[in-house]
């Protein structure tokens, strides 16, 4: 069974935390089709945050197709996230190594590389809303 | 809410039963013992007033204030149980729990002070029957359950004292809001109040009675009267009051002049040719009193003053718990 | 959704101080407030007047539909916990439990029995000799028992240590859950995390008035802080309220609350956090403050 931990200094929603949480728990198998997640008030024992938080992001999975609530019984497993292509992970390791490599002789040191990549992905999905 | 003030209250009230019941014993034995020397005594006497009198003492040393003493049962209780009754959970800021609990602050005070003032009533109830029943042969030799002190500490007053200490103490509590400062004003305020009536309220709650009578006799009311005053009065109007001291300058000359020792005394003078010469010359003798008929009628006022003050101070109290902020 | 506490113009004097000034907010029923504000703001007299333990000397405030007032259905339908978790120390736990049995008509003995035996909170010891954070448990429990629709919480964790402080929210959001959405809290505390991962409502108090009231969602989306070169603020101002503005030789850093997009590119807009937010607001009553002090001087 999978548990929680919340961020309070990490930036990001607690409620996005827990989505990612799950998210990557299927991802990495720790959580499989047909498991039952943590309740409500389960969560919120264990982690001490607004129950209405647990309760949205449950909703955005149940939204994103992952989870199903079935009434009287809990929220359950449906589907993984959708992956890439096997190899594209290490196809895109070594193209990423390549950039580092390139920002460093340019003169970029990691805190600008991280701060440079947030600023990128935020742009990417502020266009990918509009479109 | 009961079973709250009893729990509050438990321990307290198992120590003052066992307290009460310890001093009961002793004024239970000692007036035994009383009485039998009493019962004895008048047996030897055989009806002779003046041996009876002169009986040798029915009580002596500590034992004798036994009735002083039950006055502090009044004050004990306003002081220990009244003042901090509010108070203590106002400092404590217990009310903070028991005012946001189901019950309205009225029924909290109704449970609470109700239950206090009961026990007062019957603390002071049980201390006034012990002490009238211990008094009972000092009464019957000195006719005197009349007399301020004893009237003070037998029949019904105690029961008014008691409730009027413990009303007090709760009504300064919650004026305070601090137990320290309600207890000096329990012990002020009591004293005060029972000082000021005693001597200047009771002699009037009804009319006093004066009586004349010759200055060669005397007069002594009869019962267990309350003597006010008593003394000459001469022609003028001028009163004096018994004692030599205050007598000899309001004299006229000539009987002055008759009195044993004094300078221009002739041979035959005496106290009894003084009094021939007063009554001789318009002196009355006199006395002011409260009739023996009258002790319960008193008993039942000055009680009922007691209650309504308590009354007055309850009243007052729920008053401000109500209105005022926790 | 309607409201569980609505207050007008609210406001408490003592003498010639005012502890609380025209206080009107808004909670609406099944949120978790977070009261915040410096020391003497009027925190405390806030949530005791939303008790019932004070009255007004001016406005309304309408707590589950009425007044607070001194009357069993409303006493039984909120719950108080005041900053030093008032219980009679020499009585046991399971004393406090028969007390709330006997004087409350609804009242869960085998909850508090069940979540202090879960913490490990000795029934039978003297409240007085418990452990600060055990006692606010305890406390906590027996105000949950009596299964209230409104929880008014001063300031309950301030005294506590890490640990204790999470067990105590734990149990705070483990009511919240089990009561489904029927349980609204106002919380008063300094320890803005908590309040982060807990609250989704904000009533911050500065000045014996509150400054903003209202959802956090919508509340830190509603402000920006604008970065950009030190220049004429005149436009931002216009178009936007400034909440408090930190100028260097070189760079103005204004958080603002919006009044419309942010339209000029010399700014660089950044999303504001709660503690930003609440800081700005508290700073910006302190300058005003000053700046009143600092007339009062001139005029003198």
């Amino acid at each position: 069974m999978i548990s929680f931990r919340v961020d309070g200094r990490s930036g990001v929603p607690p409620y996005l935390q827990i989505v990612q949480q799950v998210r990557q728990a299927l991802r990495m198998g720790v959580l499989d089709v047909g498991d039952q997640l943590p309740t409500v008030r389960e969560v919120v024992a264990a982690v001490a945050v607004n129950p209405n938080t647990v309760l949205k992001a449950y909703r955005d999975l149940e939204r994103e197709g992952l989870v199903e609530a079935r009434a009287g019984q809990g929220t359950f497993v449906r589907k993984r996230p959708p992956g890439p292509p096997p190899g594209t992970h290490s196809r895109l390791g070594r193209s990423l190594a390549r950039w580092v490599r390139d920002a460093r002789d340019a003169g970029l040191d990691d805190e600008s590389m991280e701060s440079l990549l947030r600023i990128t992905l935020r742009a990417d999905s502020g266009s990918e809303q509009i479109a | 809410m009961t079973w709250l003030v009893w729990r509050q209250y438990r321990v307290q009230a198992a120590i003052a039963f066992a307290l009460l019941a310890a001093v009961a014993a002793v004024i239970i034995a000692d007036g035994i013992q009383i009485a039998s020397h009493w019962h004895s005594t008048i047996a030897a006497c055989a009806g002779n007033s003046t041996c009876l009198l002169q009986a040798s003492p029915l009580v002596n040393g500590v034992v004798s204030d036994l009735p002083y003493l039950s006055m502090i049962v009044p004050v004990v209780l306003g002081l220990l149980w009244g003042a901090p009754l509010v108070a203590h959970e106002l400092e404590a800021r217990t009310s903070d729990f028991a005012w946001t609990q189901s019950v309205t602050r009225m029924r909290w005070l109704t449970a609470k002070a109700g239950a206090l003032l009961l026990v007062a009533a019957a603390c002071g109830g049980v201390t006034a029957a012990l002490i009238t029943w211990w008094s009972g042969p000092i009464n019957a030799k000195f006719a005197s359950a009349f007399t301020p002190g004893q009237f003070d500490t037998q029949g019904i007053v105690p029961i008014g004292y008691a409730l009027f200490a413990m009303a007090l103490g709760i009504a300064a509590g919650t004026a305070a809001r601090r137990t320290l400062p309600a207890t000096a004003v329990v012990l002020g305020g009591f004293i005060g109040l029972r000082l000021v009536i005693s001597n200047f309220l009771r002699p009037h709650y009804m009319a006093a009675i004066t009586t004349y009578y010759h200055v060669t006799g005397s007069f002594t009311p009869p019962g267990q009267a309350w003597i006010l005053a008593q003394g000459g009065l001469s022609p003028t109007g001028r009163v004096v009051a018994e004692g030599w001291g205050d007598l000899y300058p309001a004299l006229p000359a000539v009987c002055r002049s008759l009195l044993p020792g004094s300078p221009t005394s002739k041979s035959g003078s005496s106290e009894s040719a003084v009094f021939s010469c007063m009554q001789a010359h318009g002196w009355r003798g006199f006395a002011t009193y409260q009739p023996s008929s009258r002790y319960w009628p008193f008993q039942g006022i000055e009680t009922g003053i007691y209650i309504l003050l308590a009354a007055v101070l309850i009243a007052a109290t729920f008053a401000v718990i109500r209105r005022r902020d926790a | 959704m309607s409201a569980a506490i609505e207050t007008r113009e609210l406001s408490k004097r003592y003498r010639r101080v005012s502890a609380l000034t025209d206080c009107t907010v808004t909670v609406p029923e099944g949120r978790v407030s977070a009261l915040v504000g410096p020391n003497g703001a009027g925190k405390t007299t806030l949530l005791r007047m939303l008790a019932g333990l004070a009255s007004p000397t001016s406005g309304t405030a309408s707590v589950l539909g009425g007044m607070p007032r001194q009357d069993p259905a409303f006493l039984a339908e909120i719950g108080y916990l005041a900053q030093e978790i008032p219980l009679y120390r020499r009585f046991t736990a399971e004393d406090h439990i028969r007390i709330g049995a006997h004087l409350n008509p609804h009242w869960d003995a085998s909850l508090v029995r069940t979540r202090l035996k879960e913490l490990r909170i000795p029934l039978d010891q003297r409240v007085g000799t418990l452990s600060g954070g055990q006692r606010a448990q305890v406390a906590l429990a027996l105000t949950l028992a009596k299964r209230p629709r409104l929880l008014l919480l001063d300031e309950p964790v301030a005294a506590l240590d890490p640990l204790a402080r999470r067990n105590f929210l734990a149990t705070l959001t483990s009511a919240m859950a089990d009561a489904e959405g029927t349980l609204t809290v106002v919380l008063s505390s300094h320890l803005i995390t908590d309040l982060e991962r807990v609250c989704d409502h904000l009533i911050l108090l500065a000045g014996s008035r509150v400054q903003i009231c209202g959802d956090i969602d919508m509340l830190l989306a509603e402000h920006k802080v604008l970065i950009g070169p030190r220049k004429d603020t005149g436009p931002v101002e216009r178009a936007h309220t400034v909440v408090h503005a930190v100028t260097t030789a070189r760079q103005s850093t204004l958080l603002v609350r919006l009044g419309g997009p942010v339209t000029d590119p010399a700014y660089q807009a950044e999303d504001v956090s709660l503690e930003e937010l609440v800081l700005a607001y508290m700073g910006a009553d302190e300058a005003n403050a000053d700046k009143h002090l600092m007339a009062v001087g001139e005029d003198s």
